[in-house]
């Protein structure tokens, strides 16, 4: 297993796509860092100014010492992490579509031995995604912040747990469907549309007929719960008291509108993610290689 | 495990593609030490039942087996069995060293193997070009390398002499007749007869899936015809000399010659001598082996074009 491992490894960093990825996923990341900064800037300039007063009671702190860019990057996130899906998608549909599947099948000892390698090395191929996306995210966000806005260490760390969490299970998706629709360009036409159309309108739909819950257990209702209820609870740690439906709207904001705790939306998406790649499998395996 | 026999057996292999048969219940085993030839014509079967032996298509009924497993069941393919199969399966932006070295931490030998095998095939100088720049021929050559990583007992290919030069099929032939001869067991689909003649030991033939012959090259040679062609001064009396003599299939053709077979040209020209008949012409004629193979293959795909004449001559004399 560690041979093939190795000979997985080695497929991912002899081609260019690794860093032709990488480029676009830290271009992104850190402008949505810059962005959120900027924004909450002004939002909390806005907040203070304004009669919105009322609402900093609410929260028991000033307007200044809100941490509104948790919500920004926990955006931020849910969006970076579409690249890695992408790498993921790539691994066995990109095989299939090269042809270079035949040797692949020929030099290891099982069909299951050459996926399981392969998720294997896809699992950190998504952990370095996601450690680069949340350092360009952090340099983004840093750049533009007042320090008053920002998460303590504690809350850093969190942030990048969930973030690194939440690329590795996205690539774990990508490479599931790969295996499952074992054509490059469908597999990426049809993630792309369903994690950023598809789903964001069954979302209005399920919050229209008032049973948002459900959305916590959709792919990227799920996904989007592991990064936004991690940033929800960051900010509520840092405020006061706060009433439910103030913290139904700042979970909306955060893109875990109906999401389940950070850890079970985690488990949620790892069981999506299972299922895709245990369908990929049982494609593959009795798939005729001609 | 495996046996380490070396041998590679089909047994009774069916494979449908929906409605269509592409193999019908074929059979025959190669055995290590010599090359044989898997030959039959395009859409014969021949890829179809190679991905069988390998485990990439999962026979529809029956079994094959290399070194006695199924290929699933081998623990380590790559260093049992290396095969050639298309010039396709490359990465178009990874050099040839980087693919192998993939597929030699793959089969778990050390990457120096990789230096060697390129070597061995001629691509030394190519190692750290794309494959995307790389000819057919280059590809072939490189496919080939591939499948040597493991130094396997079995080597299977499937048509290799494509893509390459009349130099590059010579070296291929003297390579695979070596690697043999070390008591290894080659395997190479054509749909050439004529290509692998002087390469291959045993032949199995198929045509529409089946088997329509099955041993060793000098077996089919024996099967050849002959018939001799003579221009005597008296057809009549020539006919009727060897007639008496119990030859039976004379046949006059157009040009007034006649044609007699199952003798050798020895046997004819006495009967001429003994009958007093002057031969101003004589020849023997061969069912040339790709003209054998023609017929043995013929029909599948085949339209209402002319028959061609199956007796070729080997000089000129009408």
């Amino acid at each position: 297993m560690g041979n093939l491992v190795q000979a997985e490894l080695r497929k991912t960093t002899t081609t260019g796509l690794w860093w032709g990825l990488l480029i676009p996923t830290a271009v992104l990341a850190l402008g949505w860092g810059l962005a959120t900064g900027l924004f909450g800037k002004f939002f909390v300039d806005f907040a203070s100014t304004s009669d919105l007063e009322e609402v900093s009671d609410f929260l028991g702190v000033t307007p200044d010492q809100w941490k509104v860019t948790l919500f920004g990057m926990a955006r931020a996130i849910n969006i970076s992490t579409i690249f890695p899906m992408v790498f993921g998608a790539m691994a066995i549909s990109g095989e299939i579509n090269r042809r270079t599947i035949t040797t692949t099948f020929l030099t290891a000892p099982s069909r299951m031995h050459a996926m399981l390698a392969k998720m294997l090395v896809y699992v950190l191929w998504g952990a370095i995604y996601g450690l680069a996306i949340m350092l360009f995210l952090g340099i983004g966000v840093v750049l533009t912040s007042s320090s008053g806005q920002l998460p303590d260490a504690g809350g850093w760390a969190m942030l990048a747990l969930a973030c690194v969490l939440s690329s590795i299970l996205m690539t774990m998706f990508g490479v599931g469907v790969g295996a499952l629709i074992p054509n490059v360009a469908g597999t990426i036409v049809l993630l792309l549309l369903y994690f950023l159309v598809i789903e964001n309108v069954l979302h209005f739909v399920l919050a229209y007929l008032e049973v948002p819950t459900v959305i916590g257990f959709l792919p990227n209702g799920s996904i989007n719960g592991l990064t936004g209820s991690v940033a929800v609870d960051l900010f509520l740690s840092s405020a006061g008291v706060v009433p439910p439906e103030v913290e139904d709207v700042l979970r909306a904001i955060a893109g875990a509108g109906g999401a389940l705790d950070w850890w079970w939306s985690g488990l949620v998406f790892l069981g999506w993610a299972g299922v895709v790649f245990a369908g990929g499998w049982a494609v593959t395996q009795s798939k005729d290689i001609t | 495990m495996h046996d380490g026999s070396g041998l590679v057996v089909a047994q009774n292999l069916t494979k449908r593609f929906g409605s269509v048969t592409a193999v019908q219940n074929l059979s025959f085993t190669v055995s290590p030490g010599s090359v044989t030839g898997f030959l039959g014509p395009n859409g014969a079967g021949k890829t179809t039942t190679l991905r069988m032996l390998l485990g990439l298509v999962k026979p529809t009924a029956g079994l094959a087996t290399i070194n006695g497993r199924p290929f699933h069941q081998l623990g380590q393919p790559g260093r049992v069995v290396g095969a050639v199969l298309e010039a396709q399966g490359f990465h178009p932006s990874r050099s040839a060293r980087n693919h192998l070295r993939v597929y030699a931490a793959a089969i778990g030998v050390p990457d120096a193997q990789a230096d060697q095998v390129l070597g061995l095939v001629g691509l030394g100088t190519a190692a750290d070009r794309k494959v995307g720049g790389f000819s057919l021929g280059m590809k072939q050559r490189l496919a080939l390398a591939t499948a040597l990583l493991g130094d396997p007992q079995v080597l299977v290919l499937d048509e290799p002499a494509n893509g390459l030069d009349p130099e590059g099929i010579a070296w291929l032939r003297t390579f695979l007749q070596s690697y043999a001869r070390m008591g290894r067991t080659v395997l190479i689909s054509s749909h050439l007869l004529a290509e692998v003649e002087q390469t291959v030991d045993q032949v199995v033939i198929i045509s529409r899936g089946q088997t329509m012959f099955y041993g060793p090259l000098d077996q089919l040679r024996q099967q050849q015809q002959r018939r001799v062609l003579v221009q005597p001064s008296d057809v009549n009396a020539l006919a009727t000399a060897l007639r008496a003599e119990g030859v039976q299939t004379i046949e006059q053709l157009p040009d007034g010659r006649l044609a007699v077979s199952d003798v050798d040209s020895k046997h004819v020209a006495d009967s001429a001598l003994r009958a007093g008949v002057s031969i101003y012409g004589i020849q023997e004629e061969q069912v040339d082996l790709e003209r054998l193979f023609f017929q043995l293959t013929s029909g599948q795909y085949a339209g209402y074009a002319p028959a061609p004449n199956p007796y070729q001559q080997q000089g000129g004399w009408a």
